[in-house]
Formats: structure tokens, sequence, C-alpha cells
């Protein structure tokens, strides 16, 4: 949960002042196309009438600049806090519970819970440590990158002696028994 | 000059024995320390109930709670299993506690099978928050909380009880009907 420490309104505010300030200054004439700014008077009337309107002119702008400041910084806020009965109607949703799992089935090989469409975890993780030690003594043989030859690769573990179908290829021996899942040839 | 010191000070090393640890410890823990009385030849079979729980997981008590949810009343292997194939953080944590409460109940409290266990409760807790400053751009800063939960469990001896049926229309129409028939008039003859 972030609480924000400061909140922007202030800034946008006195940014907006002064952008007004400016306009009002005729600092900024680019913004009515060259015209003359529209609260300026259009006949000068001589007459003392004027003076006081236009100190309250003045005052009645500022007054008149902020409310139209602050209605433009509206911004959507909640009004009422939400009881914990009306939250928990929303959390606790049937449609937001987590479902239960109906695809979980017995792996055959190693008796392990696995999905019905992915392969079984252990058997994996075995099948892959298998793997890393064959690439280990592959890179054993070739002793550096790039040095792969074009040829196949056959891998034999103890007591076992090439056939003829391995006539051209690679041998890479592993020191161990021929583990269950791995089929010859 | 300090010769009989033995004698004159036996209790020299007094430790303050502190108690196992300075830690409270907690309610449901000590549910697994009652003992009943032994039960009548007639009376049928109390089954056995584990309870165990695990004190601040650095998991939100919200979040955990729909895990909670997920399992409760189900037996321990399924609960496992959906456990297990469940992506949340706190799933890998109940399935330990689960585990742990499993090898408790037939080590210590005398359960047969380890599979005769279903869930009875599973509840969680908030856990001690701390807050923390989390900076944004601009120097403005937010402060954060660090939720930790805590979760409770109670296994029951015994095959999981059949879930509750929803109320059919006929049993709600017979129970309107029993109502009008039960009304009688008060305070007369």
């Amino acid at each position: 949960v972030l609480v924000l420490v400061r909140s922007p309104v202030p800034r946008l505010r006195a940014l907006l002042q002064r952008c007004w300030g400016r306009l009002e200054r005729g600092l900024w004439p680019g913004v009515f196309g060259g015209q003359s700014p529209p609260w300026g008077p259009a006949l000068a009337v001589q007459g003392p009438a004027l003076v006081p309107e236009g100190i309250n002119y003045a005052s009645g702008s500022s007054t008149k600049a902020l409310s139209l400041l602050e209605s433009i910084v509206w911004m959507a806020a909640p009004k009422h806090r939400r009881t914990i009965e009306v939250n928990h109607c929303r959390r606790r949703h049937p449609s937001k519970l987590t479902e239960i799992k109906r695809n979980i089935d017995v792996c055959p090989e190693c008796g392990n819970l696995k999905q019905k469409h992915v392969l079984c975890g252990y058997c994996y993780a075995k099948v892959k440590e298998e793997t890393r030690l064959i690439r280990m003594e592959i890179h054993k043989k070739e002793g550096g990158p790039f040095n792969t030859p074009v040829v196949e690769t056959v891998v034999l573990y103890e007591g076992e002696k090439p056939t003829e179908k391995d006539e051209g290829k690679r041998i890479i021996e592993r020191a161990r028994k021929r583990p269950s899942w791995f089929v010859q040839n | 000059r300090w010769l009989a010191s033995g004698t004159l000070f036996p209790l020299s090393c007094i430790h303050t024995s502190t108690s196992l640890s300075l830690q409270k410890i907690g309610k449901w823990e000590k549910k697994n320390r009652i003992v009943y009385p032994p039960q009548l030849p007639g009376e049928p079979r109390r089954p056995a109930e584990i309870y165990h729980c695990r004190r601040e997981i650095k998991y939100s008590h919200e979040k955990m709670w729909y895990l909670a949810k997920l399992i409760k009343g189900m037996s321990i292997d399924q609960a496992l299993a959906q456990l297990e194939f469940n992506d949340k953080k706190g799933a890998k944590v109940i399935k330990e506690v689960l585990l742990e409460a499993q090898e408790m109940a037939v080590r210590k409290h005398n359960v047969e099978f380890k599979s005769n266990l279903h869930i009875a409760e599973s509840q969680t807790g908030r856990g001690r928050y701390v807050k923390r400053l989390r900076c944004h751009g601009k120097g403005m800063f937010g402060m954060m909380k660090i939720s930790r939960c805590h979760y409770f469990v109670k296994l029951v001896e015994g095959p999981p009880p059949p879930p509750e049926q929803p109320r059919t229309g006929l049993e709600q129409a017979k129970e309107y009907v029993q109502q009008l028939r039960s009304r009688t008039l008060v305070h007369t003859l």
C-alpha cells in the first residue's frame, strides 16, 4: 500500500496561477492570435465610476480565476469507506477463488504426481542430470568451443561395444551402468 | 583470602534460567498439549487431531487466504496434489507445513495411516508488519508495509466429510409447509 506524501493539486494550482498572471499582464499575447485579450475594456469611457470597478474587477477576476482553477483540477475520489463485508463480497466471490485442478495424474514410471499435459518433473530432472554428465564428457573430449565433429554421436555405457551401425560415429563413454530409460540404438 | 569462597558462595554461578525461548508459545501450539481422559469402552473412538502452524511467513495474509480456502475439507493427498501444481509462493510453504504435520501425526500422535488424514481447519492470520520507505521520482516518497502472515492447519484422522449438498427447492418447500403447520395460538384455552 503506497501513500503519496505531497499531493499534486497545489503544484498544479501554482502553475496555473502563474500562467494566468502572465496572460493578464499581456506577456503571453500569442494565445489569442494577435487580438487584444477579451477581458480588456472594449470602450474607453471617462469617469470615476470605472476606477472602483477596476479594483473590484481585479479582486473579482482573481476569485473567479481561483474557483475556475479549482474546478479544472477535479479528480474522482471515493466518498465513503468500503466496509469489510463489502470488501469480502468482492474479494471472496466464487469467480475469484482458485479453482481445483482436475488434470493431475500419477506418473507410471516413478509414481510421482504429474499434470496430464506436462512431463513428469522427477523424470525430467533425472534425464536432465544425465544429459549434463554426458555433455561434460563431450566437453572433455572436444577440449574447447567450435571443435564439434561433423559426425553423429553415440553414448556407450559400461560393458558395451560399438555395433556395425556405429561405424563412423563419435563415441562418448560414460562410466556407469546403462539407465533403464535410455534405450540403446 | 578467597580460599573459602567455594563454601561461602555455593551458588556463585546463578544463571537465571529463562524458559525454552523468550517468545510466547502461541495458542495454536498449545492445542496439541490437551490430554483427554481415557474413553469408556462403549464410546466411539475419538479421531486424532493434530494442530500445526508456521509463523511469520513472508507473504500477504490476504493472498494466503485463497490457498487456505482451496484446501479446506480436502484429504491430505488431494491437498498436496493441488498445492504442488499451484504457482503461488504460499503454495510451497503450505505444502511444507502439511508434510511436517503429517510426519508429526505418524510419529507422535498415534496415527496409523498417513493418508487417512483430512484437513478440518486451515486459517491464515496477519503477522507483524514493518513500514519502510519507497522512493519515487522527483524526491517523492511513499510508505510501504512489508507484510508477513501466519498459517494454521488442523488435521483430523479419518476420511474427509462429504461436501454439503446445496438446499433443494423441495426441501425449502417442505420446511415452509412445516412452519405453517406448527403455528399455534398463544395464551389461549
